[in-house]
């Protein structure tokens, strides 16, 4: 490629393999040149894919899945390189928590989310990361099992997840479902507490997937390859204890000396080694088109996309033959 | 509210509602004198600090011009996707499919463009090139600022790695400056990184 690879990434803890790839050196390794574009919402990753300001990003699927299908103006080739990450994401609510609550699906979450609304005294204001988010998927899933209805019950607010600590902490929501470290960061600042999170909802679900555009596929065909490469490595020296505090202390740092400028305490407490269910997990595995079967039926419930879509993202390979019939 | 409604626009078009949405007091400011030009146009700025569903809803714009890294636009950028964004028209991202350039050039600007949906369709074209142009100008003195002030910086790294090297190794200037040179070429990277690697290196040693 006639320029550095160029990989969008958000202020998240499970940005973790491409920060430490870039920070050890790892892509310089396999032969990459890549710069790292932290960006300031999940929409600048979108439209940076689409519109040539970015080669390569971190993302979910349901956003990408939009994207490469042209609902951020034109269709776009992008396509999955390899999932990164597992769950992490954490469902939180405003205040205490009233002893002795029980958020379990059916009546007893009912019951609680009925006197937390009592509580809070208006029709809750819950915000996610982006509208076309599995974060949206994950909150409508919970809402639903415990008999909310996120389209009359809620008013969803839309925010990056960097925005969303001061915006729970002003007043202006009083809930979210965000990625790491930003549910435990909440926790631990007393604004909220965690009613449910991936590990409950959707155990083992994809989070961050890889993906490429066509033009970078184009002009690099040996790129998926190297850049496989490379994290593989980087995941390597995440899910390694002994590295844990190091790499909390590289994401904490400010985004002038390589990091994400993330709360340390938050980040270092859900990194893969914690024992926490909704802890980070990173894995490197070849892809793997079912674990997308649920966002993917979820999304068509949802009304964002059509059988018709579901035959072009197979043909995008973002799904098999088999799950889009 | 800024300018005057539509109602009492005369004449057998009605102005078009551009509302800025840019935190940049210069910027906005320039790019505002420029649209004010054109007397078609009602321009009005954001309200710094106001949420930018708050000022859409306020303003009831036409378009909104939007600057990129403002966090909340991926409020507006939902407003089709979502029920209950309290606005009575939809809005949607500005996208001519056929015009890649101006698309790629906005975008690179790090400015784009949101359409009332149920408005009669207006070109938008011009207006989002004005902004282009400028934001590009805003965009290059901003990169000569921080290049300006990487070299400055780089420049004080090397001299103060120099300085340490030569008294932990009790060497001259010039064999100082040699061992990173030769450092950074072996290692295929700049000449202030290494300078700045061993700085940190050495200090921490000092502390121990």
């Amino acid at each position: 490629m006639s320029h550095p690879l160029r990989i969008g990434v958000l202020r998240l803890a499970d940005s973790a393999p491409i920060v430490v790839a870039r920070n050890a050196g790892l892509f310089e390794r396999h032969g990459l040149s890549v710069d790292i574009a932290v960006s300031p919402s999940w929409a600048n990753i979108a439209d940076g894919l689409v519109w040539n300001g970015l080669d390569s990003a971190l993302i979910f699927p349901p956003l990408a899945m939009m994207t490469a299908l042209g609902r951020r103006g034109r269709k776009t080739g992008l396509r999955p390189v390899q999932a990164v990450s597992f769950g992490g994401n954490m469902i939180v609510l405003r205040g205490p928590a009233r002893p002795g609550h029980d958020w379990t699906a059916g009546r007893a979450g009912h019951r609680s989310f009925r006197n937390w609304k009592a509580d809070i005294g208006r029709t809750p204001r819950l915000a996610v990361v982006h509208a076309y988010s599995t974060h949206l998927l994950i909150l409508t899933r919970f809402l639903s099992s415990i008999g909310i209805s996120v389209q009359d019950d809620v008013q969803l607010k839309i925010m990056p997840p960097d925005r969303i600590i001061d915006a729970l902490s002003a007043g202006s929501i009083d809930g979210f479902c965000a990625g790491p470290p930003w549910g435990e960061d909440a926790a631990r600042q007393g604004l909220g507490f965690v009613v449910a999170g991936s590990a409950a909802i959707c155990p083992g679900h994809v989070e961050k997937v890889l993906v490429l555009n066509d033009q970078a596929h184009i002009e690099a065909a040996d790129l998926s390859r190297t850049l496989l490469a490379a994290l593989h490595d980087a995941i390597a020296l995440c899910v390694d204890p002994a590295n844990a505090d190091d790499i909390a202390r590289q994401l904490a740092a400010p985004l002038a000396k390589g990091g994400l400028a993330l709360p340390f305490a938050a980040t270092r407490a859900i990194m893969p080694d914690a024992s926490l269910p909704d802890a980070m997990v990173f894995k490197s595995r070849s892809w793997d088109h079912e674990a997308l079967g649920w966002m993917v039926s979820d999304m068509q419930g949802l009304g964002w996309i059509s059988p018709e879509d579901v035959v072009s993202l197979e043909r995008l390979g973002w799904l098999t033959q088999e799950m889009a019939r | 509210m800024a300018g005057p409604s539509r109602a009492n626009t005369p004449g057998p078009v009605p102005a078009i509602r551009v509302l800025l949405a840019d935190e940049n007091p210069s910027r906005a400011g320039a790019l505002s004198d420029t649209l004010r030009a054109d007397s078609s146009l009602v321009v009005i700025a954001a309200d710094p600090g106001m949420p930018l569903m708050d000022a859409v809803r306020h303003h009831t714009p036409d378009i909104v011009l939007v600057d990129m890294s403002r966090a909340d636009r991926d409020a507006l950028d939902s407003v089709r996707a979502l029920s209950g964004a309290g606005l009575e028209h939809p809005v949607a991202l500005f996208v001519d499919e056929d015009d890649q350039q101006l698309m790629e050039a906005a975008f690179e600007a790090g400015i784009c463009s949101y359409n009332v949906v149920d408005t009669p369709p207006r070109d938008v074209k011009p207006l989002l090139r004005a902004a282009i142009a400028l934001y590009a100008r805003f965009q290059q003195t901003q990169n000569e600022l921080q290049a300006a002030r990487k070299t400055i910086s780089d420049r004080q790294t090397i001299d103060q790695a120099k300085r340490l090297f030569m008294q932990n190794e009790g060497c001259g200037e010039g064999e100082a400056y040699r061992w990173f040179r030769k450092r950074a070429m072996e290692t295929a990277r700049r000449i202030p990184d290494i300078a700045a690697e061993y700085l940190s290196r050495h200090r921490k040693d000092d502390t121990r």
